[in-house]
């Protein structure tokens, strides 16, 4: 600022800013290098096509996401329907229920959880989990639903343990860290005086987390919470293993499936054919954009709470 | 005094509630990092790291090919990620602070952070390992070191940010130019942080197994042929735990026991050092 005419200032500040519009020419050539890529089979299956088409079969050549995107739709619904309370209940926890000295080992052993490789949660999943899934907790949930007309057929078919349920499961487990930490940080952000104020009105504590820390923090929370579910549209280790990559639109949680992830995953290195590899690529670029306007919204109502509380 | 008794109820149910919640989100830490451990210090041996794999099926070998590949993409992804990620915080923290351009990059870097990897995997496909015919441990290299861009952008330039503009004004009024006074004062001044950012960075690439799958692929042979196909610990498990052998589930766990290890180290490490430097 102060000396702009210095040569090798000038030459420090370019290699900086080139450094830095990295990051926006990485996202302008990844969403340039998928569309190119994937022009082939845009070309030839359309998007609404593409989109409701259920058949995706490399033997005809003829590629539909359908049933990619009912996979990614129902883990991903699925994984945040499990994950929120849970969430939640940890976050209110370590900011208004746990003694002091527990606040900073527990929150940091639930940080320790996002900081787990995906790959191990997968390995954990397919050795640990699916057992214990298909084992226990399905012919659990099929007994206590199979007189209930609607709900019974969430649960038809055998128990396996490689299914939809599993799968978002694991999703569940790994998400819940995220959501929790973000939605701690924004309830933390709640002024001690307005709190103190409620208690000296006689309200108890879970009267104050409901009326006065919820509502303050919950622009935070929504935004941790899609932030979440960002993270789990393109989450692949993990449910790579448990999900079996089965090409079907199936009505029970107890079948195996296939995410966009998942297939990108087990069939981008296999595929043969020029319209296979072109129609994998536009599944990339579906998720690229589905996850990259998920994550705008998250930071938008992020940006929006930091805002609020900066006032 | 109905009124008070069901308040108090509402409220022991709501605080147990999450409490519960609480312990069961430890009961998961607890279950899988138990798992791993327990499973993977049994299946640790020293041919695990001396051998390369026994054909498949055989017992023994090791996956020396796996150690050897992950450090190098590791390495090479640290070596290309880092620079520009931190010369990338500095400009967003120093010539461009508090404008315009400084936090639509920001913005663009957090979003980066949380894209799935498995579409960078694709990305680099289509530029480095396609028009070349052949998989390679560059193309895996560069695939981590765009996931670490905006990770290192972002801490260093948090880091920076938090270094007192006073501390600038006194080098300025010496009549050091600015460029001077990021490399000798500010970067002093931020370097456990930026240490920081770098470490987790690493912590964060180090498991990564989505990007590695069509770019360095793997190698069932030690090589460190970065042209050629890179074995890696990640994408060895899920061949290994996917795999039909007993001998490769056992030999997965090891591979899992020990990248869970070194990216909780490393992330326990970066964690401290904040807490030391900066509380």
């Amino acid at each position: 600022m102060l000396s702009k005419k210095n040569p090798l200032d000038m030459l420090f500040a370019s290699i900086t800013a080139i450094s830095s519009f990295a990051v926006i020419l990485l996202i302008a050539g990844i969403l340039f290098v998928l569309v190119h890529e994937s022009w082939p089979a845009i070309e030839r299956f359309g998007i609404v096509k593409f989109f409701f088409d259920t058949d995706w079969n490399p033997v005809t050549e003829s590629f539909g996401a359908a049933t990619n995107v009912y996979g990614t739709f129902i883990t991903t619904t699925l994984s945040i329907i499990i994950a929120i309370p849970i969430a939640i209940g940890i976050a209110i926890f370590v900011t208004e229920i746990s003694p002091d000295f527990l606040k900073g080992p527990i929150g940091g052993a639930i940080e320790l959880l996002a900081a787990i490789p995906s790959i191990i949660y997968g390995m954990w999943g397919l050795f640990t989990l699916s057992p214990i899934m298909s084992g226990l907790i399905e012919p659990f949930l099929k007994t206590i639903t199979q007189d209930i007309p609607i709900i019974s057929a969430l649960f038809a078919g055998p128990p396996m343990g490689i299914d939809l349920l599993t799968a978002s499961v694991i999703l569940s487990i790994m998400i819940i860290p995220f959501t929790a930490s973000i939605s701690r940080d924004s309830f933390r952000l709640t002024p001690e005086v307005v709190k103190e104020s409620a208690y000296a009105l006689g309200a108890t504590k879970w009267e104050v987390i409901k009326h006065i820390v919820i509502p303050y923090a919950k622009l935070g929370v929504f935004g941790g919470v899609v932030l979440s579910l960002g993270r789990a549209l393109g989450e692949t280790m993990a449910v790579a293993f448990v999900l079996g990559n089965n090409h079907r639109i199936t009505s029970s949680l107890l079948d195996a499936a296939a995410t966009i992830t998942v297939t990108l995953a087990n069939e981008f290195a296999e595929a043969d054919k020029d319209i296979y590899l072109a129609s994998l690529f536009y599944l990339a670029l579906v998720l690229f954009v589905l996850s990259f306007i998920t994550l705008a919204i998250a930071k938008f109502f992020l940006l929006k709470a930091e805002r609020k509380y900066s006032r | 005094m109905n009124v008070v008794l069901k308040r108090k109820i509402e409220g022991m149910v709501a605080i147990s509630l999450s409490t519960l919640a609480a312990l069961f989100g430890l009961f998961w830490l607890v279950f899988i990092l138990g798992d791993v451990l327990y499973n993977g210090i049994s299946a640790l041996n020293l041919d695990l790291f001396l051998n390369d794999p026994a054909p498949a099926g055989v017992d023994g070998g090791g996956l020396r090919n796996a150690f050897a590949g992950q450090l190098l993409i590791t390495l090479f992804a640290t070596l290309i990620g880092v620079p520009i990620g931190v010369l990338g915080g500095t400009f967003l923290a120093e010539y461009a602070r508090g404008k315009g351009i400084s936090k639509v990059i920001g913005v663009l870097s957090d979003i980066m952070v949380s894209v799935p990897s498995i579409v960078i995997g694709t990305f680099v496909y289509a530029i480095l390992v396609r028009p070349l015919g052949h998989f390679n441990g560059w193309a895996g290299s560069i695939a981590l070191a765009i996931i670490m861009i905006p990770v290192v952008l972002r801490t260093t330039e948090d880091m920076l940010s938090m270094v007192p503009w006073t501390l600038r004004e006194a080098a300025f009024a010496l009549g050091a130019p600015y460029y001077k006074v990021i490399i000798q004062v500010v970067y002093r001044g931020a370097a456990s942080g930026i240490l920081t950012g770098i470490i987790l960075s690493i912590a964060r690439v180090a498991g990564e197994t989505a990007p590695l799958l069509f770019t360095s692929f793997n190698n069932a042979y030690f090589s460190v042929n970065m042209n050629q196909p890179v074995s890696s610990l990640t994408v060895t498990i899920f061949q290994y735990a996917m795999g039909p052998y007993d001998s490769w589930h056992t030999q997965a766990w090891a591979a899992a026991f020990v990248i869970t290890v070194f990216v909780l180290i490393l992330t326990i490490a970066g964690r401290l050092i904040i807490k030391w430097r900066y509380k």
